[in-house]
């Protein structure tokens, strides 16, 4: 089943592909068609996958588990080599070239991250309860993030990220969860508000705790209601200080009649709670601001603020792809008849924004169905991992389902506006044989792991 | 235990949970965009960046029946640039911008030096642009050149370059047959050939799928689902160009000279009902001369005087009327009940013969021989019967949309107004009404010895020059009348011109046969007199008499100087398209020399030729001249011999000059300086008539003297 899944999402690629590229050059023979045309060259790739997917099905299961380190070192030196060998394609050193084929090595980290992540947390020595444990599984991640951050290609490293989820499975402590996503929470608040506005929000909030331990909860909450209401009506440009300083003042007077009746710690952790998040807020907008490049900070608003941007400019890419998907309709127009993305209005439309030459051409019913095939391709390997016996196996499984995860749900939201826009293909379907290559390895391995499910 | 597996499953549920509500988001998102939002997405894709669009057909040509175009779409191109090409590479574009930008400078923009052309496109290829105009307006020659440049060579994928074809309605003969050709415009209803053609003529566009790249620019993407335009098909018309030409010419004149409101000419082959010329000259509301309707066609006036033929030939059908029967025509002055008619020439006759009556268009005798045969009422019936036997009450079915039915009454439809008086007024061509075609083709039928036409004015379609359909003449009667009563009418007809009132432009140089036509328009018949708006001259006739070749109408609606009548306002018109027919079309005239062609005497013949053979034979093959033909030999003589042509072996010694009269320069020079001759040549041009030297003389390397002539 997954490997027909594997099977139907490649051809489903290859078609989308096929009629992105349609033209002339399809009809000078067979030679020209392989070796000068798109879908030519994404055709050979899907070949040399099948021909892997074999191979990996023939090597012994342990080879991998044996050998995790040595391949995730060997990658980390790619990585490190193509900083200093590699083609600058779009203003990231990220590719190799020979021949007309390209190569991006951190496709392969994120295959040899995945079997390291594995091996290290199936030893029997790993016990993510264990700070030194923790630090080494993050390292893991981190180190290839980092190498793939300084080409600088921010949407593959990004996928990095994935292998929280791993982590997330195998009993990383959920306090770090919880910080790092009420930190990120905190971070895009900071890009979207003013910082004044959030920090009598974190004021406001930093109250309740001393509310709920009164007696009488209801008549204080009752005029904290009324307190934050009136602060909310009056919160403009000149009574901002104003209003902040009531609230602080109010807070403090509780936070002094809490001190005289209980001990300290509730209000120490509140001030530093609050105080880390008002600085963490302010660090963001100042981020936003100092930081991040222009390109970045278009890219962040787009995402969060696309009323203040120009739709010929920064905007255009989303209203492009959002225009392609919604203009496919219900039906959409059809195989080979998608106006707007052989027009090329709409950009990469056979990589990063395939998913709207799905949407214009076969409607909302291809884009659902292509949803469907992957929810269904997710929830398959969740399964699969799940009846494995060996921890290496589950892990393994656990970091395809997130790199597939943050792939498609970052893909597919940011063709129409959901995600900001992160250079990463749509598994399986967007052209690249790279992609395609390390998307291959990873399922076929999950499926050779499968095989010996019973097996430790 | 229980609570790590507890703690487990809630991660892995909160896993899986992830995923599938970052599905059902996703899945709600492309819900709100293709389907909620979806018509907006689509309006504003579809209107403003690309769809399919009309590739324009080549529309087919409208062609004289010689073949001349009347009417022809020219190809025209705009090109243009698009340096972003998705298949250009960057190795292409460096390599052939320097001598891109020397052949645009060069052939293209005159003004831009090369260097100015190469800096602008780099710049347009920097800048991202898809569509630089290079030249509007192109002729095809011009494109095919362009074509041919450095990387435009390569196409539009590879080289970027863009061609859109359209396509301008031509008429290389101007405002010739204007209407009758026609036109087809948006908004418009359709007009003439064009118009009811249009099917055939504009074949079928084609779409292509296009992008927007500037305010109603559009540029096309490559793409497999293009459908190709297919071209219109060509419609060969009936036409003759030249006696259009003379016809327009001679009723633009008289519509002028008589200031008239308008006029009509057509001209129809007799045997064929083929139409060789239609013209309409009307009046612009500024008063300008212009063909503004195809009134030959779509508009149907009371005929007037020219309609006593269909009552002649209805007299003549009964069988009880002759020519030379008598009768009373009251001095040109009569009453039907309260009614008065009066003939419109004045004079005192008492009474005279039926033809006579027919020669003068006398309208009292016409409408009383009618009430004398037809009076009755119950043979009122029988007239419009013989009316209808001659077809007077359909359209003829010409092929142009918009034709006038004709307009008879019914006898006794009291709706339509039939009344004690309908019956002598349509005798003389009132109450009834008819187009100039329709009439035409009534007096054409009567030329054609009784057989009705079909007028027809396009005889084939083709495609690429190839016959596709042929629409040959078609017989819609064939006999309308007895061919008695039929010759009869021919010979009043003849008598009209030769006595009656169309004698005064007789000619000597052709018989021709008609009737004239002056008829009231805009008329009130009132009791003592009635109040007339103004007239219509008309004639209607056919040439020459003894074999007619063509008919022809002309109608001037309306005239208001020189004179209102037929014969002076129409027929003049009449007699200058026959003249100049008569004058152009040699199958009208006897031929001179009707006898076997003489043969070629000897002074005709080209005699004391001399040359090389194979060139002499060659000349005398092409030209069909027999010759005979003795000895093989290099050089010949050509002699003519009383009526005969021969050649005969020419040897030239080497030790005695020869004799070089009659040969051609280069031949003399060839046999002169072979024998080691010095030739000087003297005054003229053409063969040798003489030399210096006398042939038989020995060889010495003298020099010879020619004379050419």
């Amino acid at each position: 089943m997954t490997f027909s899944l594997f099977l139907s999402l490649i051809g489903i690629g290859w078609l989308m592909i096929y009629t992105v590229g349609y033209g002339e050059s399809y009809q000078k023979g067979i030679n020209d068609f392989l070796l000068h045309t798109e879908v030519g060259k994404q055709t050979i790739w899907i070949g040399i996958c099948l021909v892997v997917f074999f191979f990996i099905f023939i090597i012994d299961r342990k080879f991998w588990q044996t050998f995790a380190y040595p391949i995730y070192g060997v990658s980390l030196l790619l990585l490190v080599v193509v900083l200093f060998f590699g083609k600058e394609i779009k203003g990231a050193t990220s590719w190799f070239v020979f021949g007309g084929f390209s190569f991006q090595p951190s496709e392969l980290a994120k295959f040899a991250t995945n079997i390291a992540m594995a091996a290290y947390l199936s030893s029997y020595s790993t016990n993510l309860k264990q700070f030194r444990y923790q630090l080494v599984s993050v390292g893991l991640l981190a180190a290839p993030l980092m190498l793939i951050l300084l080409q600088p290609d921010a949407g593959s490293a990004l996928v990095f990220l994935s292998f929280f989820i791993v982590l997330f499975r195998e009993g990383f402590p959920l306090n770090y969860f919880i910080f790092g996503l009420s930190g990120v929470t905190l971070l895009l608040l900071g890009f979207l508000f003013e910082v004044p506005i959030l920090v009598a929000w974190l004021i406001a909030l930093g109250m309740l705790p001393f509310l709920l331990n009164k007696e009488k909860k209801q008549y204080w909450l009752l005029g904290w209601a009324v307190l934050i209401s009136g602060s909310w009506y009056f919160f403009q440009e000149k009574y901002q200080l104003a209003i902040l300083g009531l609230l602080a003042a109010a807070w403090l007077a509780l936070a002094i009649m809490h001190l005289l009746k209980k001990d300290a710690r509730l209000v120490i952790l509140i001030f530093g709670g609050v105080a880390l998040s008002s600085l963490l807020v302010f660090a963001s907008g100042f981020a936003f601001n100092n930081i991040l490049k222009p390109h970045q900070q278009d890219r962040i608003n787009v995402w969060l603020n696309p009323s203040k941007c120009d739709p010929q400019g920064s905007l255009y890419n989303v209203l492009q792809s959002k225009m392609a998907i919604g203009s496919g309709g219900l039906n959409g127009k059809g195989f080979l008849r998608g106006s707007l993305t052989k027009g090329n209005f709409v950009p990469e439309q056979s990589t990063d924004f395939i998913f709207c030459t799905i949407g214009e051409e076969q409607g909302f019913i291809g884009s659902a169905a292509i949803i469907g095939l992957f929810l269904l391709l997710l929830l398959r390997i969740i399964t699969i991992a799940e009846r494995q016996r060996s921890g290496f196996s589950r892990a393994f499984a656990y970091g395809v389902a997130g790199i597939l995860f943050i792939h498609v749900f970052i893909n597919i939201g940011m063709t129409m506006g959901l995600m900001p826009i992160i250079g990463i293909p749509l598994p399986f379907i967007s052209k690249g044989g790279s992609s395609l290559f390390g998307f291959t390895i990873l399922l076929s391995l999950l499926l050779k792991l499968d095989q010996h499910r019973y097996q430790l | 235990m229980t609570t790590i597996r507890n703690e487990v499953l809630y991660r892995l549920y909160f896993v899986v949970a992830m995923m599938v509500i970052a599905a059902v988001v996703i899945f709600a998102k492309a819900v709100q965009i293709s389907v909620l939002e979806g018509d907006y997405w689509r309006e504003k894709s579809i209107d403003k960046y690309v769809q399919f669009r009309k590739l324009e057909a080549d529309r087919g040509n409208i062609l004289s029946s010689n073949g001349s175009l009347l009417a022809t779409s020219l190809p025209f191109f705009d090109v243009a640039f698009d340096p972003n090409s998705s298949g250009m590479l960057e190795s292409d574009f460096n390599k052939y911008i320097d001598s891109l930008s020397y052949c645009l400078a060069d052939f293209v923009d005159p003004s831009f030096t090369p260097g100015a052309y190469r800096d602008f496109l780099i710049q347009k290829r920097q800048e991202g642009a898809q569509y630089v105009p290079i030249k509007k307006n192109v002729t095809f020659e011009q494109m095919k050149l362009i074509r041919q440049f450095p990387l435009f060579s390569m196409g539009q994928f590879k080289g970027g370059l863009i061609v859109m074809p359209k396509f301008r309605r031509e008429r290389p003969f101007g405002l010739l047959a204007h209407r009758t050709i026609g036109y087809v415009r948006e908004g418009i209803t359709p007009v003439g050939l064009e118009g009811s053609f249009n099917q055939l003529l504009a074949g079928e566009d084609g779409q292509q799928l296009m992008m927007r790249v500037g305010d109603d620019i559009w540029k096309p993407i490559e793409d497999l689902a293009k459908i190709e335009p297919k071209s219109g098909q060509d419609v060969l018309t009936t036409i003759d160009i030249d006696i259009q030409d003379v016809t327009e010419e001679a009723l633009y004149r008289a519509v002028d000279r008589h200031r008239a409101q308008y006029g009509v000419a057509i001209v129809m082959e007799v045997e064929t009902g083929a139409i060789r010329a239609i013209s309409n000259i009307g009046r612009t509301p500024e008063g300008n001369l212009w063909e503004t309707y195809n009134y030959a066609v779509g508009s149907a006036t009371e005929p007037g005087s020219t309609f006593k033929l269909a009552t002649m030939l209805a007299l003549l059908e009964t069988g009880h009327v002759d020519l030379d029967d008598s009768i009373d025509i009251e001095q040109g002055r009569t009453k039907f009940y309260n009614d008065e008619m009066v003939d419109a020439y004045p004079h005192k006759l008492d009474s005279t013969s039926v033809q006579h009556i027919f020669e003068m268009s006398s309208n009292v005798g016409m409408a009383k021989l009618v009430q004398k045969y037809f009076g009755d009422t119950h043979k009122e019936e029988k007239f419009i019967e013989y009316l209808k036997q001659f077809n007077l009450h359909l359209k003829t079915g010409i092929e142009i949309e918009g034709e006038a039915a004709p307009y008879v009454k019914d006898a006794f439809d009291a709706k339509n107004g039939w009344s004690g008086t309908t019956l002598p007024w349509m005798a003389t061509g009132y109450e009834v009404m008819l187009t100039p075609l329709q009439i035409l083709n009534f007096y054409n039928a009567v030329a054609n010895d009784g057989t009705l036409m079909k007028p027809y004015l396009v005889s084939e379609t083709r495609e690429y020059g190839n016959t596709l359909e042929r629409f040959p003449p078609t017989v819609i009667k064939r006999k309308i009348a007895s061919s008695r009563a039929i010759k009869k009418a021919q010979f009043l007809l003849e008598q009209v011109v030769l006595n009656g009132t169309a004698k005064k432009l007789k000619t000597d140089k052709y018989n021709f046969a008609g009737k004239t036509g002056t008829a009231q328009v805009n008329y009130k018949r009132l009791n003592d007199k009635t109040h007339v708006g103004g007239y219509q001259a008309s004639f209607v006739g056919y040439f020459p008499a003894e074999k007619p070749k063509y008919s022809c109408v002309v109608l001037i609606s309306e005239p208001k100087e020189f004179g209102i009548y037929g014969g002076e306002v129409a027929l003049p018109v009449f007699r200058e398209i026959a003249d100049q027919i008569f004058a152009t079309k040699l199958e009208l005239q006897e031929p001179l020399n009707a006898k076997p062609a003489e043969p070629l005497v000897r002074s005709q013949l080209p005699d004391y030729n001399i040359g090389d053979r194979k060139e002499m034979e060659y000349l005398l093959k092409t030209f069909g001249i027999k010759y005979m033909s003795t000895e093989e030999s290099p050089l010949v003589l050509l002699r003519a011999e009383s009526d005969t042509l021969s050649l005969l072996p020419y040897t030239i010694s080497k030790k005695r000059i020869p004799s070089v009269v009659g040969m051609g320069l280069r031949d003399a020079l060839f046999v002169l300086e072979n024998l080691g001759l010095r030739v000087e040549i003297g005054s003229g041009c053409g063969r040798v008539i003489q030399q210096s030297i006398k042939p038989g003389t020995p060889v010495r390397g003298q020099t010879v003297y020619l004379r050419l002539g």
